[in-house]
């Protein structure tokens, strides 16, 4: 069976859902069911414990067949990622732990140094570290040789819509990497996550294209539709492009026959 | 008289924004709209995140001329002891809140440094975001703050006018015009994470001072990479002393001058509170603005209703009048009537504390070949960090 084999769990969905940006826990909920995710993540800083009604993790874990990746975001250094991901494994119970250190909170990019640096050590302590990342060929090889479970590099700038923009480091990501590569951020349309999937990523995470969207449950199932379909394109191996034009009169006549 | 920073005047990217803010510009308020609409829905999503302000004291040594609290104004003196602090922090609890503004006047004897590091050391227990809008400070009085908990700093330059503010400000340390424009600077040297931006719309030329607010958040985010930053835009409201905006600024321009914003600078985020209608603040939800306060009190206290027998409240005056009075419960249910959820909380207290990254770790390691002082900082010497102030 193709499943998405992550440390020893494995998911027979391959699209992870973020949790953020809906306009209530209900829609998210009726999203996450829709989308057939079985990883879905959440912040550690929207657990709340005061207030049920913005809390996003008591909603969640009442749903079965759920896994949750907690994550770091708002975290800006290695140090507070590590301190965050004890925090979130202690309130989840989660092995998984989404790695996201943004030292600038408005443009969200990852940092490349203090995510390695919290990468390494939470991969030592038995996480199943998920690193978001840059496109970066060598950084996510770095990643790999300390243990994370995955590596996730950005399609695009996060919340940009944007979508492949980083193909060509992606393919180089997917084609050298021993451990699965999921796109991770930027992705608008469901025909973009087929593409990644085509590409042979092994899932991909969006938020905002379905948070965003007109209608979020609709939108997470033509999610799911679509990287379902680009796993098995992928699977059953894309006709070859044709690298160019045959000219008409043969280009090495010249040489004779034998 | 001091020279003007350089920024002040740079124009480098300012060609989109101050066509954007033109009366004459080629973009109409509905085109501006539909794209503030978009960045913010794509980049923010539904959500819209709140906090709420405690005046912790509004003792002032300062004489803003537009300024219900200045120090010339009659209105009573006072300041929240730690008991009371801890009752407001309850009460605001009760609301749900979790991210809080604390704020005094101008530095005083009654509320002075050590009187606010209490305060925050105090709200810091009880909130999950604590910031503060108080007054000017060194770098080690706000890495002090830092390490007690205090996340981010607010701070308007009221208005970016020079003469203005000159005029506006008519004693006190809030003179010193050169002197508050460093402040966000410091506080970040300090580490303190974010700074809140803002000019006072009314008192000057609003565009003059938007387009120097926006300089401003550009020569920080060059200057220091790692800063959270927001813009607020308070307009002036009627208040104790009966100030008369000189420049008043309608909702037109307003909301002209919020989406300008949004769309020049579509990571940042954007401050409304409870000085503007409930209409005009349903109205830009979703359309940009991303942060809101709510159930606001503009005098000292005023949350806790335990309090109500002595009624202080009742015969203060606040900083200024609100005009959306809505509960938070009311407030919240228009927003999910939009489409929009209310976040209370979206910050994470183990982030707390000035943030030490590993690169800073090797800046600090001694090169063996002495560097020349000057070549170890692009930052004026007199922003380095001395070592840290701890709480107790």
């Amino acid at each position: 069976m193709d499943v998405l084999q992550l440390g020893s769990y494995t998911f027979s969905s391959r699209l992870i859902l973020g949790t953020g940006k809906f306009s209530n826990s209900r829609v998210m909920l009726e999203a996450v069911r829709a989308s057939g995710a079985q990883l879905v993540t959440v912040a550690l800083r929207r657990f709340n414990r005061q207030q049920a009604e913005d809390d996003l993790f008591g909603p969640l874990s009442s749903i079965e067949g759920i896994t949750l990746m907690p994550n770091t975001s708002g975290a800006s250094t290695a140090k507070e990622a590590i301190r965050a991901a004890h925090i979130a494994r202690e309130l989840s119970g989660s092995a998984f732990i989404k790695v996201e250190i943004h030292p600038n909170p408005q443009h969200l990019m990852p940092d490349p140094i203090e995510t390695f640096e919290a990468a390494r050590i939470l991969a030592k302590e038995g996480f199943l570290v998920m690193p978001y990342i840059a496109a970066d060929p060598v950084l996510a090889k770095r990643l790999e040789e300390v243990g994370c479970a995955s590596v996730m590099p950005l399609g695009s700038a996060i919340g940009s819509g944007q979508g492949l923009a980083m193909s060509e480091m992606l393919n180089i990501i997917i084609r050298e990497s021993g451990i699965p590569v999921i796109v991770d951020a930027g992705l608008r349309s469901p025909s973009e996550a087929a593409h990644a999937m085509e590409m042979g990523c092994e899932a991909v995470l969006v938020n905002s294209a379905v948070a965003a969207a007109g209608n979020p449950p609709e939108m997470a199932e033509a999610f799911a539709e679509a990287v379902a379909a680009g796993r098995k394109a992928f699977r059953a191996g894309l006709m070859q492009k044709s690298g160019s034009a045959v000219a008409t009169s043969p280009l090495t006549s010249f040489l004779g026959t034998f | 008289m001091t020279a003007l920073p350089e920024w002040l005047t740079d124009n480098r990217d300012t060609a989109a924004l101050t066509d954007m803010l033109s009366p004459a510009s080629s973009r109409s308020l509905e085109t501006l709209a539909a794209e503030s609409r978009a960045i913010t829905l794509r980049r923010f999503g539904r959500t819209m995140t709140l906090y709420a302000p405690l005046y912790l004291s509004n003792y002032c040594s300062s004489g803003c001329a537009y300024c219900g609290f200045a120090s010339d104004r009659k209105t009573p003196r006072h300041r929240l002891e730690p008991d009371e602090i801890r009752r407001e922090l309850t009460a605001m609890k009760k609301l749900g809140i979790s991210d809080i503004l604390l704020l005094t006047g101008e530095r005083t004897a009654a509320a002075d440094f050590d009187y606010l590091r209490k305060c925050v050391e105090i709200a810091a227990q009880e909130m999950q975001k604590v910031s503060v809008e108080a007054f000017p400070m060194s770098v080690n009085e706000y890495r002090a703050l830092a390490d007690c908990g205090c996340t981010g700093i607010t701070i308007y330059q009221e208005t970016y006018n020079h003469e203005r503010y000159e005029t506006l400000h008519r004693w006190g340390p809030k003179k010193d015009f050169i002197d508050r424009l460093e402040t966000p600077a410091r506080a970040l040297e300090g580490g303190i994470k974010s700074v809140g931006l803002g000019v006072l719309l009314g008192l000057s030329d609003p565009v003059e001072d938007a387009l120097s607010l926006y300089r401003h958040v550009r020569h920080l985010g060059r200057t220091y990479w790692r800063a959270g930053m927001s813009v607020s835009f308070p307009r002036l409201r009627p208040q104790t002393g009966g100030y008369e905006p000189p420049f008043p600024v309608d909702d037109h321009l307003l909301a002209r001058i919020i989406f300008a914003f949004r769309i020049a600078l579509p990571d940042t985020e954007l401050v409304l509170s409870t000085r503007e209608s409930a209409t005009f603040r349903d109205g830009m939800a979703g359309l940009g603005i991303t942060r809101m306060s709510v159930e606001s009190k503009t005098t000292v206290g005023g949350y806790s209703v335990s309090e109500s027998k002595n009624s202080r409240e009742k015969k203060d005056e606040g900083q200024f009048e609100i005009s959306d009075s809505r509960t938070a419960r009311e407030f919240c249910a228009a927003l999910r009537n939009q489409n929009i959820e209310p976040v209370f909380k979206n910050w994470e207290p183990s982030y707390n504390g000035p943030s030490s990254s590993i690169s800073h770790e090797i800046q600090t390691i001694r090169p063996t070949t002495p560097i020349a002082p000057e070549m170890q900082s692009n930052k004026p010497s007199s922003l380095l960090t001395p070592e840290t102030e701890t709480c107790h």
